[in-house]
């Protein structure tokens, strides 16, 4: 059987990179049955090819806080969570802040289970003259000791093997050492780890100098009320642009791979059911999911390279005024502002939360956040609104995120003083050392979360895409006469204007799809909704438009194109395709996009729960339906009530 | 007759300033925020250097850097060391 061995320590003690140097790629993240704080899994192979399981466990302080991170590592520890007790424990301990970790470690090792010590960031503490004595240490508290660096590699070989031992021979910790029976932090507790320090570490004699240091300035910088806040802006400004940047380029690449591979099954299969459902249902629905998963690598990367830097706990703070304000801890702006990019991102963020109600608050609202997803729409209504004033265009479109904005963080107050209510815990953060960041660490954390958008809402979108593509594609409607007749004209014209019969036959074509659209279930259930929709100003076409693009925003405004006639390849900011859809009209003859139709759309859509991948990444964060079922009603509620009112201001 | 050490609020000592955690200068403090600073380091008789006061207060203990809120740190009671640095 292949043992299992959790990996303890305090925050900030280079935990996760010693768990990512051992295991590399081969781990994930997991949940106990139960349990919603999450956990990695991996597995190292020793030199020898011995196996062996590795839990990395939250960063904690003590086994006995009343916090879900230390009950979790209690019970792990105990066995009564997972697959019983874990064969073996491997403390990790920060060589350059042993005081507090040797407390940690007694605590964990009086649990009496097999354990590893591993001295971390050995390299930083020799450069400050701190050289640590492992036989000593081992001496001292009664396991093997090994001095490593998880970044530079340096002991890692000793340390699987002394694992490898240690796990085979299940070995409990000396009964003889006397562990301090008090809690880390205790006087007794800090006695000890005073005593025992004295024994294994030849230490540097540090000066009390009282002037101001480097890590001093640059703190009182980066936390600055003002100062602070333009540092921060500044960072997530190059951060996101960075993103939007960095990532169109892969993100047209997938595009084009997923429509290559369209292409070719549609070549290689017959016409018919299974070919629509693999081209449009299963191709189709899998490129929606992937297209997205450029940014939440990137995004991961590059929160992953802040974080490590010791930036990310100082920016924290410097938010944090502003955003309890709102009921909301200073962690939240992060996830809020990577909503702007795409809310699914933004949501598995939110983890960087440590109180459950603070979370559960910013995952409610992240939605309300305009993701680039919102950008194709806001550009055709502003487009419609205000033809021909660019500039009148562009503060409507800056006021819908502003718009978002404001209404996200009035509804965050709100939960926080009903639902929600409760204390907020205040934000006590330890601010790691200032230092470079590791790229290989960063890209294991990147490609960890990437598996996991892929995994937890790869398949459920994709079964729900399917559904959408059914939806729209049957019952299929016999072929519209006028088309018909528009083909025959192409026939005729086609020996001597090849030109004018390709536009017949593209105008033929759509024709069809817009036939198609009001024949299928999804357009039947258009007409079923719109008496709904109907006090918005929504007709029969644009009710169809809005239902298919629940499972995506960005199919809103394909669907209008088609509906209007005026083909599904623009992108919102060719004038011709602008000047189309504002002439389509409405089945009475009337204009599709009147400007009180036009606001009421645009601020439905800045404020309604439309799209379906995000409900799905909230119930798996907050491990129930209930949550996002909540959002979708209260996001659809508001939504619908401020389109009311537009409309009804407008006409 | 020894005059008793003066204690006062962790919020507000001066930047750069040093002092010592009291037994019970953490008592008017909710529980779980007592035994979460205990373990973060900031346990009875340790010594704590103010890096910035205010919002966040930023504290030093041994190697570690804590950021406290100021109503936290309001309600922390220390008694200041004096200055060695000449």
């Amino acid at each position: 059987m292949i043992p299992r061995i959790a990996l303890l320590g305090n925050p900030n003690t280079g935990k996760s990179t010693l768990f990512n140097r051992l295991c590399g790629l081969r781990s994930k993240t997991a949940n106990f049955p139960g349990s919603t704080v999450e956990h990695q899994v991996g597995r190292c192979v020793t030199k020898s090819g011995q196996e062996m399981d590795l839990i990395d466990l939250p960063g904690i302080y003590s086994l006995m806080l009343e916090m879900p991170e230390s009950r979790l590592c209690a019970d792990c520890l105990d066995g009564r969570v997972g697959d019983g007790r874990p064969d073996a424990a491997l403390l990790v301990l920060d060589a350059n802040n042993l005081s507090r970790n040797l407390q940690f470690a007694a605590s964990a090792l009086r649990r009496g289970l097999p354990s590893v010590v591993a001295i971390n960031m050995v390299d930083l503490a020799e450069r400050r003259g701190l050289i640590i004595d492992e036989r000593a240490a081992s001496q001292a508290l009664g396991v093997p000791v090994v001095a490593v660096s998880a970044r530079s590699g340096q002991g890692i070989d000793r340390l699987i093997e002394q694992l490898t031992r240690t796990a085979m021979s299940s070995a409990t910790p000396n009964p003889d050492k006397a562990f301090p029976t008090t809690e880390p932090g205790s006087t007794a507790s800090a006695v000890w780890a005073a005593d025992v320090f004295a024994q294994i570490a030849a230490h540097p004699d540090e000066k009390n100098d009282d002037r101001m240091t480097i890590h001093d300035r640059l703190d009182a910088a980066f936390t600055h009320p003002l100062l602070g806040i333009v540092f921060f802006v500044l960072m997530m400004s190059l951060l996101f642009a960075s993103i939007y940047w960095l990532a169109q380029f892969p993100m047209e690449a997938v595009d084009g791979i997923f429509g290559w591979l369209g292409h070719g099954v549609e070549s290689m299969m017959p016409a018919g059911t299974l070919r629509d459902l693999t081209v449009n249902g299963i191709v189709g629905g899998v490129s929606a999911t992937v297209v997205f998963l450029p940014q939440i690598l990137l995004l991961f990367f590059l929160l992953a390279l802040l974080e490590d830097s010791g930036y990310l706990a100082r920016a924290a703070f410097a938010v944090d005024r502003t955003m309890r304000r709102f009921g909301l801890p200073g962690q939240a702006f992060m996830p809020l502002l990577s909503s702007h990019a795409c809310a699914l991102p933004g949501i598995m963020a939110t983890r960087l939360i440590p109180n459950h109600r603070d979370r559960l608050a910013t995952i409610l609202v992240a939605p309300f956040m305009s993701c680039s997803a919102r950008v194709p729409v806001y550009a055709l209504l502003t487009g419609v609104l205000f033809a021909g004033r660019p500039l009148a265009a562009g503060f409507a479109f800056t006021g819908c995120y502003v718009l978002g904005g404001v209404v996200g963080l009035a509804t965050a107050a709100l939960l926080r003083k009903t639902i929600l209510r409760g204390p907020s815990t205040p934000m006590m953060l330890e601010l790691p050392d200032y230092r470079l960041p590791s790229i290989r660490n960063a890209l294991t954390i990147a490609m960890d979360r990437g598996m996991l958008f892929l995994k937890n809402a790869g398949s459920v979108i994709l079964s729900i895409a399917i559904v959408m593509w059914w939806l729209s594609a049957y019952p299929k409607s016999p072929p519209n006469p006028e088309s018909v007749a528009i083909e025959l004209r192409a026939v005729e014209v086609a020996q001597t204007d090849p030109t004018a019969a390709e536009n017949l036959r593209s105008q033929a074509e759509r024709l069809n799809e817009r036939t198609q659209q009001s024949g299928s279930f999804a357009g039947q259930l258009g007409a079923i909704f719109q008496p709904a929709f109907a006090p918005i100003g929504l007709d029969r076409q644009l009710t169809v438009a809005v239902l298919t693009s629940f499972l995506a925003r960005e199919v809103f405004t394909t669907t209008v194109f088609v509906l209007a006639g005026a083909g599904s390849d623009a992108d919102g900011e060719d004038q011709g395709t602008l000047a189309t859809v504002r002439s389509a009209t409405r089945d009475d003859g009337l204009p599709l996009f009147t400007m009180a139709t036009s606001a009421s759309l645009l601020i439905f859509f800045v404020l309604a729960m439309q799209c379906l991948p995000t409900l799905v990444v909230v119930a798996k964060e907050t491990g129930s339906w209930r949550w996002p079922l909540l959002q979708f009603c209260y996001m659809t509620f508001i939504a619908y009530t401020a389109a009311f009112f537009a409309y009804r201001l407008m006409s | 007759m020894a005059q008793p050490p003066i204690r006062i609020p962790l919020s507000q000592l001066a930047r750069g300033q040093r002092a010592t955690v009291e037994c019970s200068a953490l008592d008017s403090l909710p529980n779980e925020h007592r035994c979460l600073l205990a373990a973060m380091g900031m346990g009875e008789q340790c010594e704590v250097r103010v890096c910035r006061p205010g919002t966040p207060c930023i504290v030093q203990i041994d190697r570690t850097r804590l950021g406290l809120p100021h109503g936290i740190a309001d309600r922390i009671m220390v008694t200041p060391i004096e200055s060695t640095s000449p």
